[in-house]
Protein backbone atom coordinates (compact mmCIF):
# COMPACT_ATOMS: atom_id res chain seq x y z
CA UNK A 1 0.00 0.00 0.00
CA UNK A 2 3.14 2.09 0.90
CA UNK A 3 3.99 5.02 -2.23
CA UNK A 4 0.26 5.39 -3.56
CA UNK A 5 -0.46 8.47 -4.90
CA UNK A 6 -3.53 10.39 -3.93
CA UNK A 7 -5.51 10.18 -7.24
CA UNK A 8 -4.84 6.71 -7.13
CA UNK A 9 -6.36 6.09 -3.47
CA UNK A 10 -9.45 7.99 -4.21
CA UNK A 11 -10.56 6.02 -7.20
CA UNK A 12 -9.69 3.17 -5.26
CA UNK A 13 -11.90 3.88 -2.59
CA UNK A 14 -14.62 5.39 -4.58
CA UNK A 15 -14.99 2.99 -6.86
CA UNK A 16 -12.57 -0.43 -7.81
CA UNK A 17 -12.26 -0.86 -4.14
CA UNK A 18 -15.41 0.72 -2.68
CA UNK A 19 -16.47 -0.33 0.79
CA UNK A 20 -19.81 -1.31 -0.05
CA UNK A 21 -20.36 -3.22 -3.29
CA UNK A 22 -16.64 -4.20 -3.62
CA UNK A 23 -16.14 -5.24 -0.15
CA UNK A 24 -19.23 -5.48 1.04
CA UNK A 25 -18.91 -4.05 4.54
CA UNK A 26 -21.08 -1.72 6.64
CA UNK A 27 -24.51 -3.41 5.63
CA UNK A 28 -26.12 -3.23 8.99
CA UNK A 29 -26.30 0.58 8.23
CA UNK A 30 -26.97 0.46 5.17
CA UNK A 31 -30.43 -1.27 5.79
CA UNK A 32 -30.93 0.97 8.54
CA UNK A 33 -30.89 4.05 7.74
CA UNK A 34 -31.26 4.64 4.20
CA UNK A 35 -34.79 5.37 4.12
CA UNK A 36 -34.77 8.73 4.44
CA UNK A 37 -31.74 11.00 2.77
CA UNK A 38 -31.44 13.50 5.75
CA UNK A 39 -30.64 10.65 8.07
CA UNK A 40 -28.60 8.97 5.81
CA UNK A 41 -26.71 11.94 4.83
CA UNK A 42 -25.75 13.31 8.46
CA UNK A 43 -24.77 9.50 9.50
CA UNK A 44 -22.81 9.00 6.52
CA UNK A 45 -20.90 12.43 7.16
CA UNK A 46 -20.84 11.22 11.21
CA UNK A 47 -18.60 8.20 9.18
CA UNK A 48 -16.71 10.02 6.73
CA UNK A 49 -15.50 12.27 9.86
CA UNK A 50 -15.06 9.28 11.59
CA UNK A 51 -13.25 7.52 9.56
CA UNK A 52 -10.78 9.97 8.76
CA UNK A 53 -9.87 10.81 11.85
CA UNK A 54 -9.77 7.43 13.51
CA UNK A 55 -7.12 6.73 10.96
CA UNK A 56 -5.07 9.87 10.89
CA UNK A 57 -5.06 9.42 14.97
CA UNK A 58 -3.93 5.42 14.49
CA UNK A 59 -1.21 7.00 12.42
CA UNK A 60 0.11 9.34 14.30
CA UNK A 61 0.22 6.41 17.53
CA UNK A 62 1.09 3.84 15.10
CA UNK A 63 4.73 3.81 17.02
CA UNK A 64 3.64 3.77 20.05
CA UNK A 65 1.39 1.10 19.69
CA UNK A 66 1.97 -2.19 20.98
CA UNK A 67 1.20 -5.10 18.66
CA UNK A 68 -0.69 -6.94 20.83
CA UNK A 69 -3.14 -4.18 21.79
CA UNK A 70 -3.22 -2.59 18.93
CA UNK A 71 -6.92 -3.82 18.04
CA UNK A 72 -8.16 -2.87 21.37
CA UNK A 73 -6.15 0.38 21.19
CA UNK A 74 -7.88 1.36 17.70
CA UNK A 75 -11.07 0.37 18.78
CA UNK A 76 -10.62 3.03 21.35
CA UNK A 77 -9.89 5.39 19.26
CA UNK A 78 -12.90 4.52 16.79
CA UNK A 79 -15.20 5.01 19.65
CA UNK A 80 -13.62 8.21 21.08
CA UNK A 81 -14.55 9.81 17.42
CA UNK A 82 -18.15 7.93 17.67
CA UNK A 83 -19.39 9.16 21.16
CA UNK A 84 -18.20 12.56 20.33
CA UNK A 85 -19.99 12.94 16.88
CA UNK A 86 -23.30 11.45 19.23
CA UNK A 87 -22.37 14.09 21.95
CA UNK A 88 -22.98 16.51 19.24
CA UNK A 89 -25.64 15.62 17.65
CA UNK A 90 -27.87 15.55 20.24
CA UNK A 91 -26.73 18.76 22.19
CA UNK A 92 -27.35 20.44 18.72
CA UNK A 93 -29.40 18.44 16.48
CA UNK A 94 -31.97 16.74 18.54
CA UNK A 95 -34.26 15.99 15.85
CA UNK A 96 -31.72 13.82 13.99
CA UNK A 97 -30.93 12.51 17.24
CA UNK A 98 -34.14 11.37 17.71
CA UNK A 99 -34.57 9.99 13.97
CA UNK A 100 -31.13 8.09 14.02
CA UNK A 101 -31.39 6.45 17.86
CA UNK A 102 -28.70 3.89 18.39
CA UNK A 103 -27.67 3.81 14.97
CA UNK A 104 -24.81 7.13 15.62
CA UNK A 105 -23.28 4.40 18.54
CA UNK A 106 -23.45 1.91 15.98
CA UNK A 107 -20.54 3.71 13.95
CA UNK A 108 -18.10 2.12 15.84
CA UNK A 109 -18.91 -1.47 14.76
CA UNK A 110 -18.73 -0.36 11.28
CA UNK A 111 -16.14 -2.79 9.54
CA UNK A 112 -15.06 0.17 7.09
CA UNK A 113 -13.35 1.84 9.61
CA UNK A 114 -11.97 -0.61 11.74
CA UNK A 115 -11.01 -1.94 8.34
CA UNK A 116 -9.31 1.27 7.04
CA UNK A 117 -7.41 1.47 10.45
CA UNK A 118 -5.92 -2.28 9.75
CA UNK A 119 -4.52 -2.18 6.30
CA UNK A 120 -3.72 1.30 5.90
CA UNK A 121 -3.28 3.54 8.32
CA UNK A 122 -0.78 1.54 10.73
CA UNK A 123 1.37 1.29 7.46
CA UNK A 124 1.36 4.99 6.17
CA UNK A 125 1.61 8.59 7.30
CA UNK A 126 -0.59 10.53 9.18
CA UNK A 127 -2.00 12.67 6.09
CA UNK A 128 -2.17 10.03 3.94
CA UNK A 129 -4.15 7.76 6.65
CA UNK A 130 -6.53 11.39 6.78
CA UNK A 131 -7.43 10.95 2.95
CA UNK A 132 -7.97 7.56 3.05
CA UNK A 133 -10.18 7.38 5.71
CA UNK A 134 -12.19 10.66 4.05
CA UNK A 135 -12.28 9.05 0.65
CA UNK A 136 -13.40 5.50 2.04
CA UNK A 137 -16.12 7.30 4.18
CA UNK A 138 -17.04 9.13 0.55
CA UNK A 139 -17.35 5.60 -1.17
CA UNK A 140 -19.50 4.50 1.54
CA UNK A 141 -21.58 7.60 1.82
CA UNK A 142 -21.88 7.88 -2.32
CA UNK A 143 -23.96 3.95 -2.25
CA UNK A 144 -26.04 4.85 0.71
CA UNK A 145 -26.96 8.27 -0.81
CA UNK A 146 -28.06 6.71 -3.97
CA UNK A 147 -30.16 4.10 -2.00
CA UNK A 148 -31.67 6.51 0.07
CA UNK A 149 -32.81 8.83 -2.75
CA UNK A 150 -34.28 5.87 -4.62
CA UNK A 151 -36.10 4.72 -0.89
CA UNK A 152 -37.34 8.11 0.74
CA UNK A 153 -38.48 9.44 -3.47
CA UNK A 154 -40.30 5.78 -4.05
CA UNK A 155 -41.23 5.25 -0.57
CA UNK A 156 -42.64 8.45 1.25
CA UNK A 157 -42.75 10.54 -2.59
CA UNK A 158 -40.28 12.79 -0.93
CA UNK A 159 -36.55 13.89 -0.96
CA UNK A 160 -35.23 15.75 2.12
CA UNK A 161 -38.75 15.72 4.10
CA UNK A 162 -39.83 17.80 0.47
CA UNK A 163 -42.93 16.25 -0.98
CA UNK A 164 -41.74 15.40 -4.72
CA UNK A 165 -44.53 13.48 -5.93
CA UNK A 166 -48.02 14.34 -6.21
CA UNK A 167 -50.68 13.14 -3.54
CA UNK A 168 -52.08 10.54 -6.19
CA UNK A 169 -48.66 8.72 -6.15
CA UNK A 170 -48.99 5.47 -3.74
CA UNK A 171 -46.38 5.17 -1.60
CA UNK A 172 -44.84 1.42 -1.74
CA UNK A 173 -44.35 0.62 1.82
CA UNK A 174 -41.97 -1.92 0.66
CA UNK A 175 -39.37 1.06 0.11
CA UNK A 176 -38.98 2.29 4.02
CA UNK A 177 -38.59 -1.80 4.76
CA UNK A 178 -35.56 -2.73 5.28
CA UNK A 179 -35.93 -5.45 2.45
CA UNK A 180 -35.75 -2.74 -0.13
CA UNK A 181 -32.48 -2.34 0.63
CA UNK A 182 -31.26 -5.60 -0.19
CA UNK A 183 -32.82 -5.15 -3.58
CA UNK A 184 -31.35 -2.52 -4.10
CA UNK A 185 -27.77 -2.85 -2.87
CA UNK A 186 -27.48 -6.00 -4.84
CA UNK A 187 -28.91 -4.46 -8.27
CA UNK A 188 -26.36 -1.35 -8.05
CA UNK A 189 -23.94 -4.14 -7.28
CA UNK A 190 -25.13 -5.89 -10.38
CA UNK A 191 -24.92 -2.39 -12.00
CA UNK A 192 -21.29 -0.98 -11.02
CA UNK A 193 -19.53 -4.80 -11.74
CA UNK A 194 -20.77 -4.88 -15.05
CA UNK A 195 -19.83 -1.49 -15.80
CA UNK A 196 -16.16 -2.64 -14.22
CA UNK A 197 -16.19 -6.38 -16.08
CA UNK A 198 -17.30 -3.96 -19.45
CA UNK A 199 -14.24 -1.96 -18.70
CA UNK A 200 -11.83 -4.52 -18.15
CA UNK A 201 -12.88 -6.10 -21.29
CA UNK A 202 -12.14 -3.34 -23.70
CA UNK B 1 11.82 0.04 27.56
CA UNK B 2 10.66 -2.26 25.03
CA UNK B 3 7.09 -1.58 22.87
CA UNK B 4 5.94 -5.21 23.72
CA UNK B 5 7.19 -5.42 27.25
CA UNK B 6 4.54 -5.93 30.13
CA UNK B 7 4.96 -2.69 31.87
CA UNK B 8 4.89 -0.31 28.73
CA UNK B 9 2.05 -1.78 27.18
CA UNK B 10 -0.02 -1.42 30.58
CA UNK B 11 1.17 2.30 31.27
CA UNK B 12 0.82 3.10 27.23
CA UNK B 13 -2.89 1.36 27.12
CA UNK B 14 -3.64 3.44 30.75
CA UNK B 15 -2.76 6.91 29.17
CA UNK B 16 -4.34 6.49 25.92
CA UNK B 17 -7.47 5.24 27.92
CA UNK B 18 -7.39 7.80 30.36
CA UNK B 19 -6.53 10.80 27.79
CA UNK B 20 -9.56 10.05 25.42
CA UNK B 21 -12.04 9.10 28.32
CA UNK B 22 -11.33 12.83 30.25
CA UNK B 23 -12.13 14.74 26.88
CA UNK B 24 -15.64 12.51 26.27
CA UNK B 25 -16.15 13.19 30.13
CA UNK B 26 -15.28 16.38 29.27
CA UNK B 27 -17.68 17.04 26.05
CA UNK B 28 -19.99 15.67 27.66
CA UNK B 29 -20.03 17.65 30.34
CA UNK B 30 -19.81 21.39 28.83
CA UNK B 31 -23.19 20.02 26.60
CA UNK B 32 -25.29 18.10 28.99
CA UNK B 33 -27.29 21.17 30.21
CA UNK B 34 -27.97 21.40 26.36
CA UNK B 35 -29.40 18.31 26.25
CA UNK B 36 -31.60 18.32 29.14
CA UNK B 37 -32.93 22.05 28.00
CA UNK B 38 -33.48 19.87 24.34
CA UNK B 39 -34.98 17.16 26.29
CA UNK B 40 -37.61 19.70 28.05
CA UNK B 41 -38.58 21.33 25.05
CA UNK B 42 -39.22 18.23 23.49
CA UNK B 43 -42.06 17.86 26.10
CA UNK B 44 -42.97 21.53 26.15
CA UNK B 45 -44.11 21.08 22.94
CA UNK B 46 -46.21 17.87 23.24
CA UNK B 47 -47.87 20.05 26.30
CA UNK B 48 -48.17 23.13 23.95
CA UNK B 49 -48.93 21.19 20.96
CA UNK B 50 -51.70 18.69 22.91
CA UNK B 51 -54.00 21.90 23.37
CA UNK B 52 -53.22 23.77 20.45
CA UNK B 53 -50.79 26.50 20.80
CA UNK B 54 -47.49 27.00 19.77
CA UNK B 55 -45.28 29.61 20.27
CA UNK B 56 -41.97 30.38 17.47
CA UNK B 57 -39.42 31.34 20.43
CA UNK B 58 -38.19 28.10 22.54
CA UNK B 59 -38.05 30.63 25.19
CA UNK B 60 -41.66 31.43 25.22
CA UNK B 61 -42.91 27.61 24.64
CA UNK B 62 -41.26 27.12 28.02
CA UNK B 63 -42.33 30.02 29.93
CA UNK B 64 -46.07 29.58 28.74
CA UNK B 65 -45.56 25.66 29.55
CA UNK B 66 -44.47 26.48 32.68
CA UNK B 67 -47.73 29.17 33.10
CA UNK B 68 -50.18 26.93 32.16
CA UNK B 69 -48.78 23.55 33.42
CA UNK B 70 -46.19 24.36 35.95
CA UNK B 71 -43.56 21.68 36.67
CA UNK B 72 -44.45 18.14 35.04
CA UNK B 73 -42.32 15.61 35.72
CA UNK B 74 -44.65 12.42 36.27
CA UNK B 75 -47.96 11.02 34.98
CA UNK B 76 -50.42 13.06 37.29
CA UNK B 77 -53.27 14.43 35.64
CA UNK B 78 -53.39 18.30 35.26
CA UNK B 79 -56.70 20.50 35.03
CA UNK B 80 -56.58 24.11 33.15
CA UNK B 81 -58.44 26.35 31.42
CA UNK B 82 -57.61 26.55 27.67
CA UNK B 83 -59.44 28.87 25.60
CA UNK B 84 -62.41 29.04 28.44
CA UNK B 85 -62.51 25.26 28.16
CA UNK B 86 -61.83 22.95 31.17
CA UNK B 87 -59.40 20.51 29.97
CA UNK B 88 -57.27 17.57 31.49
CA UNK B 89 -53.89 17.00 30.12
CA UNK B 90 -51.90 14.20 31.04
CA UNK B 91 -48.32 12.50 30.13
CA UNK B 92 -48.27 8.97 29.25
CA UNK B 93 -46.23 5.78 28.69
CA UNK B 94 -46.81 2.85 27.57
CA UNK B 95 -45.70 -0.06 25.63
CA UNK B 96 -45.43 -0.57 21.85
CA UNK B 97 -43.84 -2.82 19.44
CA UNK B 98 -40.31 -2.51 20.05
CA UNK B 99 -40.25 -0.13 23.80
CA UNK B 100 -41.85 2.13 25.53
CA UNK B 101 -43.91 5.47 23.96
CA UNK B 102 -44.39 8.16 25.68
CA UNK B 103 -46.44 11.54 24.63
CA UNK B 104 -49.10 13.87 25.94
CA UNK B 105 -52.72 13.03 25.94
CA UNK B 106 -55.47 16.32 26.29
CA UNK B 107 -59.18 15.78 26.88
CA UNK B 108 -62.14 17.38 27.84
CA UNK B 109 -63.75 17.49 31.39
CA UNK B 110 -66.21 14.96 30.77
CA UNK B 111 -63.63 12.80 28.61
CA UNK B 112 -66.39 12.65 25.78
CA UNK B 113 -63.64 13.90 23.38
CA UNK B 114 -59.69 14.07 23.01
CA UNK B 115 -58.37 17.49 22.60
CA UNK B 116 -54.67 16.58 21.36
CA UNK B 117 -52.44 13.60 21.49
CA UNK B 118 -48.82 14.18 20.46
CA UNK B 119 -45.69 11.72 20.91
CA UNK B 120 -43.27 12.25 23.09
CA UNK B 121 -40.42 9.81 22.41
CA UNK B 122 -40.64 6.22 20.96
CA UNK B 123 -38.52 3.62 19.45
CA UNK B 124 -40.48 2.45 16.61
CA UNK B 125 -39.09 0.76 12.93
CA UNK B 126 -38.36 4.25 11.13
CA UNK B 127 -40.58 4.91 8.29
CA UNK B 128 -43.02 2.62 9.63
CA UNK B 129 -44.11 2.52 13.22
CA UNK B 130 -42.14 5.37 13.73
CA UNK B 131 -44.52 7.79 11.52
CA UNK B 132 -46.84 7.59 14.85
CA UNK B 133 -44.72 11.09 15.56
CA UNK B 134 -45.55 12.01 12.49
CA UNK B 135 -48.65 15.53 12.85
CA UNK B 136 -50.95 13.21 9.97
CA UNK B 137 -51.60 10.85 12.68
CA UNK B 138 -51.44 12.46 15.69
CA UNK B 139 -53.22 15.12 14.37
CA UNK B 140 -56.41 12.55 13.56
CA UNK B 141 -57.22 12.66 17.17
CA UNK B 142 -58.14 16.57 17.58
CA UNK B 143 -61.56 16.64 18.34
CA UNK B 144 -62.01 12.88 17.91
CA UNK B 145 -65.74 12.30 19.87
CA UNK B 146 -64.99 9.35 22.50
CA UNK B 147 -67.47 6.22 22.03
CA UNK B 148 -67.82 4.40 25.37
CA UNK B 149 -65.73 1.69 24.25
CA UNK B 150 -62.66 4.06 23.48
CA UNK B 151 -61.39 4.69 20.64
CA UNK B 152 -60.60 2.25 17.38
CA UNK B 153 -57.30 2.43 15.39
CA UNK B 154 -58.19 1.09 11.89
CA UNK B 155 -56.48 -1.15 9.84
CA UNK B 156 -54.61 1.21 7.89
CA UNK B 157 -56.37 2.63 4.72
CA UNK B 158 -53.68 4.95 3.34
CA UNK B 159 -54.82 8.13 4.01
CA UNK B 160 -55.46 9.52 7.06
CA UNK B 161 -59.21 9.62 8.88
CA UNK B 162 -60.19 12.83 10.10
CA UNK B 163 -63.85 12.20 10.86
CA UNK B 164 -64.35 13.18 14.20
CA UNK B 165 -67.38 11.74 15.45
CA UNK B 166 -67.31 8.26 14.17
CA UNK B 167 -64.16 7.20 16.79
CA UNK B 168 -62.35 5.76 14.63
CA UNK B 169 -58.51 6.94 13.35
CA UNK B 170 -56.68 5.64 10.72
CA UNK B 171 -53.63 3.15 11.46
CA UNK B 172 -50.37 3.16 9.87
CA UNK B 173 -49.86 0.42 6.42
CA UNK B 174 -47.48 -1.76 7.50
CA UNK B 175 -47.07 -0.80 11.35
CA UNK B 176 -50.10 -2.90 11.95
CA UNK B 177 -48.69 -3.56 15.93
CA UNK B 178 -47.88 -0.24 16.76
CA UNK B 179 -50.89 0.90 15.49
CA UNK B 180 -52.46 -1.72 17.63
CA UNK B 181 -50.66 -0.74 20.62
CA UNK B 182 -50.99 2.82 20.33
CA UNK B 183 -55.07 1.52 20.40
CA UNK B 184 -54.54 -0.15 23.46
CA UNK B 185 -52.09 2.78 25.13
CA UNK B 186 -54.93 5.57 24.21
CA UNK B 187 -57.78 3.03 25.66
CA UNK B 188 -55.75 2.45 28.94
CA UNK B 189 -55.37 6.52 29.36
CA UNK B 190 -59.40 7.31 28.86
CA UNK B 191 -60.25 4.62 30.81
CA UNK B 192 -57.77 5.99 33.99
CA UNK B 193 -59.03 9.56 32.90
CA UNK B 194 -62.62 8.51 33.08
CA UNK B 195 -61.67 6.77 36.74
CA UNK B 196 -60.47 10.59 37.55
CA UNK B 197 -63.54 12.73 36.80
CA UNK B 198 -65.92 9.62 38.04
CA UNK B 199 -64.16 10.36 41.48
Amino acid sequence: MNGETPAAILKSNLWTNNPIFIQILGICSTLAITNNLVNTLIMTLAVVFVTGLSNTTVSVLKSLIPRKVRMIVQTLIIAFYVILVDIVIRAFLPEISKALGPYVGLIITNCIIMGRAEAFAQLNPPIMALWDGLTSGAGYMAVLVVIAIIRELLGAGSLLGYQILGAGFTTWTIMVMPPSAFFLLGTLIWVAKTIMIRKEST
Amino acid sequence: MSKESLPYVIVFTFIVAFAFVFVIAFADGVTAERVAQNQKLVATRAFLNAVGYLEDEPSEELAKFAAEFGEVDDESIIRTKVGGRDILIKRFSGQALWGTVSGVIAVDESVSEIIGFEIISQNETPGLGGRIEESWFTQQFRGETIPPEGIIVAKGEGKPDYDTDNGSIDGITGASLTSARIEKIVNSEISQLRKETAR
